[in-house]
């Protein structure tokens, strides 16, 4: 049954060097899962025994695997496949947080009804229609499940508006909007995913935008490399906040007031090796005066993931990928984390609650620290 | 080599760039621009007075800037003709007009700040490419962290530390503080059979490792060296004997997987990251020293000079010569050898350049102009 994923995946060119194996943060930690073997058994068409396996569901699709991999196999798509099968077949993951948040994708793609916008805070100015949309993605909904964790991604949301707004551009925000359908799309939930992708590109045709911001890179990397496959051509442009700021920071219309700290920045995977986009919060922290940026040994293309993805699998062994990488964050002497995607925020910030370090560091979404320093720096 | 350089019947114009190449009277006429050495070639004798006294330092290249040479200096050791050249680029006098102090030690008044560049042609009958390999750059596989971690050199950079004209005389003293690396692993594959960058085999780097991971043993006897490999392809006459003995006798552990990563370990020792094939286990290695086998290129010129000369080359940059005439390029008249055409090792090459030194007196020597045999 893989014939296809193999084909597609470009599995057939492996020479099984195991640099994915070697590669991948749970293959460390956890003997059992193996990039290299599960291609290696697909290859020996033992595909139908693998899809009842716990290890179907223990990939983080953070891509390290596939951006060494020397013969460019793409082990996120076949993982997919792998998790359609499954899915067939009748096996599942193991939904964190009692399905909840699978539960909200799934009525979204189901239902009529419209978002709810008052968390749009009162002195921020949005819109309707308008040329510039910003897509929220699940951050007006986080904030019910994860306020626990101390994470506010209605402030996210929030702050996001906030420095467009300080750009003078009032994005549309829209109550048609539904998820962008990332975590449906790599659990293998086909049907909603494109029901999801359908409703959103309406909403944009409708909105007259020609322009989609993005505050998570999921909805990012869904839009920009995902839809395409399935939807067709997108006619409208789409970029990160990041890189919408920075442009605004080059052109002078942005500056940031003194913010003295020392902060270290996480890369996440589908912004850096989904989307390459790298320097641009980087450039937009080295904007804010007092600000310096200490990096971690693995950085960018080499970064280490958050520790897990799509809300399948919350184990020791995520958690100990997650540990390890705020520890490697502490050891830059830095006070804060920056992440700049919400998801990072969340998996990290759960570590660091449960590790229950006192005067650990501090994590904090990107949008929030340059609006912070926003609210210093242009109200002279 | 010096064989070569002693031949009554070859000339040598080397530190020179062929600029045009054209067809004449059925054969070739050959543009040539001989650079200024500033020295006078049929007047030095390379003693080496000049580099005593000259007060400019300068990164060495061949050294790969592991160390520098003088603003006037011999390009290496064994090199061909053996004279000084003035690196015009760095050269106080040439610069400034101040210094001058090679002139004044020279005994032999070789010294000749006035020289200019000048032209030069050749008319012949045939002609040989043999413009050789460049190395892979590894920066851009940031995994292995080149550049950024002290302690990780490429291949081409071990074999001048352990050469004894090296920049540390022969000794496998590590960059960051000099001491001598006892643990070395070999990373092979590194650009090479990957569809990143090099999607084909360099065919010498197995050998290559087996050979610098011998030489270490021989260098220091408590040395442990350590090959990471996809497979070894040590292909050719007694190769997989000196592979074995390499394993019995030099304390080369062969590990066949690719390596994955390399970090940063305390004491500045690199740790490397991979999955032992064998054991089917993610295993980390921390070791003194590691040196990447990168991926041999042909010439960065390559193209450049195919275009010039009416040579098809690939879309490697390697000259296409015809399998049943593999001395023969595309263009009457021009002959091939060596790593230009494709990867190949030593011996190969040499005997390469023998069939295409024959191919090219056969032409000669029939004294039939091109285009007429």
């Amino acid at each position: 049954m893989f014939e296809k994923a193999i084909r597609e995946t470009k599995a057939y060119y492996c020479l099984e060097c195991g640099i994915c194996t070697g590669s991948c943060p749970v293959s460390r930690l956890n003997p059992q899962y193996s990039p290299r073997i599960m291609v290696e058994r697909a290859l020996l068409d033992d595909d139908e025994t693998m899809l009842s396996e716990r290890e179907v569901w223990d990939c983080l699709t953070c891509g390290t695997c596939s951006a060494r991999c020397p013969s460019t196999v793409d082990f996120n798509e076949f993982t997919r496949a792998m998790r359609i099968g499954a899915r067939e077949s009748g096996f599942e993951g193991v939904d964190t947080h009692a399905g909840i948040l699978r539960a909200l994708m799934e009525l979204e793609a189901r239902r009529r009804g419209r978002r709810d916008i008052s968390w749009v805070a009162d002195d921020l100015r949005v819109s309707s229609r308008g040329k510039v949309l910003f897509f929220t993605g699940c951050l007006p909904y986080y904030g019910v499940v994860f306020s626990e964790l101390g994470v506010d991604t209605v402030g996210m949301a929030n702050s996001t508006i906030r420095l467009m707004n300080a750009c003078g551009v009032r994005p549309v925000v829209s109550r048609d909007e539904r998820c962008c359908g990332h975590d449906l799309y790599w659990t293998g939930d086909r049907d909603s995913f494109k029901k999801l992708a359908r409703k959103n590109l309406k909403m944009i045709e409708e909105s007259g935008a020609r322009t989609v911001v993005f505050a998570c890179p999921e909805c990012y990397a869904m839009f920009s490399q995902i839809y395409p496959k399935f939807v067709g051509k997108i006619g409208f442009d789409m970029m990160h906040i990041s890189e919408f700021l920075v442009s605004h920071v080059e052109s002078g219309r942005l500056s940031f007031g003194e913010k003295e700290s020392r902060v270290t920045y996480q890369d996440p995977c589908r912004l850096g090796r989904f989307l390459g986009v790298y320097e641009e919060p980087r450039a937009l922290l080295g904007s804010v005066p007092g600000l310096e940026l200490a990096e971690m040994p693995r950085v960018r293309s080499e970064a280490l993931c958050c520790g897990s993805s799509a809300w399948v699998g919350c184990t020791r062994i995520n958690k100990s990928i997650q540990l390890e990488r705020l520890s490697e964050a502490a050891d830059t002497g830095a006070t804060t984390l920056v992440t700049s995607c919400p998801k990072c925020n969340i998996h990290l910030s759960c570590a660091a609650k449960d590790k229950d370090t006192d005067g650990g560091i501090e994590i904090s979404f990107l949008t929030d620290v340059l609006s912070d320093a926003l609210a210093g720096g242009t109200e002279s | 080599m010096l064989d070569a350089g002693r031949h009554p019947l070859i000339e040598l114009l080397a530190y020179s760039q062929v600029e045009r190449v054209s067809r004449e009277n059925g054969g070739f006429h050959v543009e040539i621009t001989r650079k200024a050495r500033y020295v006078d070639e049929n007047i030095c004798n390379a003693c080496g007075d000049c580099v005593a006294k000259c007060p400019t330092k300068v990164p060495n290249a061949f050294n790969m800037n592991l160390d520098e040479r003088r603003a006037v200096y011999l390009y290496f050791d064994q090199g061909i003709p053996s004279v000084m050249t003035i690196d015009p680029d760095y050269c106080r006098y040439l610069k400034d007009g101040k210094c001058g102090v090679c002139a004044k030690v020279c005994e032999k008044g070789a010294v000749d700040f006035e020289q200019k560049s000048r032209g030069a042609t050749l008319d012949v009958g045939a002609i040989v490419l043999a413009t050789g390999l460049t190395v892979f750059d590894p920066t851009p596989l940031t995994q292995y962290g080149y550049g950024k971690i002290k302690n990780v050199i490429t291949g081409l950079e071990y074999e001048r530390l352990i050469n004894a004209t090296g920049p540390t005389g022969g000794h496998l003293n590590r960059r960051s503080d000099d001491q001598l690396a006892h643990r070395v692993a070999y990373v092979q594959c590194t650009g090479s059979r990957d569809l990143n960058y090099c999607d084909y085999c360099s065919s010498v780097c197995c050998m290559c490792s087996i050979k610098d991971a011998m030489l270490g043993r021989e260098h220091d006897p408590e040395s442990v060296s350590y090959i990471f490999h996809t497979d070894l392809r040590n292909v050719g006459k007694w190769f997989q004997r000196y592979q074995t003995r390499g394993e019995e006798e030099y304390g080369i552990n062969f590990v066949r997987g690719r390596v994955a990563e390399i970090a940063e370990g305390p004491d500045d020792n690199p740790v490397l990251w991979y999955e032992d094939t064998r054991t089917r286990k993610v295993e980390k290695l921390m070791v003194d020293m590691v040196v990447l086998a990168t991926a041999a290129l042909p010439s960065p010129d390559a193209a450049a000079l195919g275009d010039m000369l009416g040579v098809e080359v690939d879309r490697y940059g390697f000259v296409v010569t015809d399998d049943a005439a593999p001395a023969d390029t595309s263009a009457e008249g021009i002959f091939a050898c060596g790593f230009c055409k494709g990867p190949c090792d030593i011996p190969e090459s040499v005997a390469q350049a023998s069939a295409a030194a024959s191919r090219a007196s056969e032409l000669v020597l029939s004294g039939a102009p091109v285009g007429k045999r």
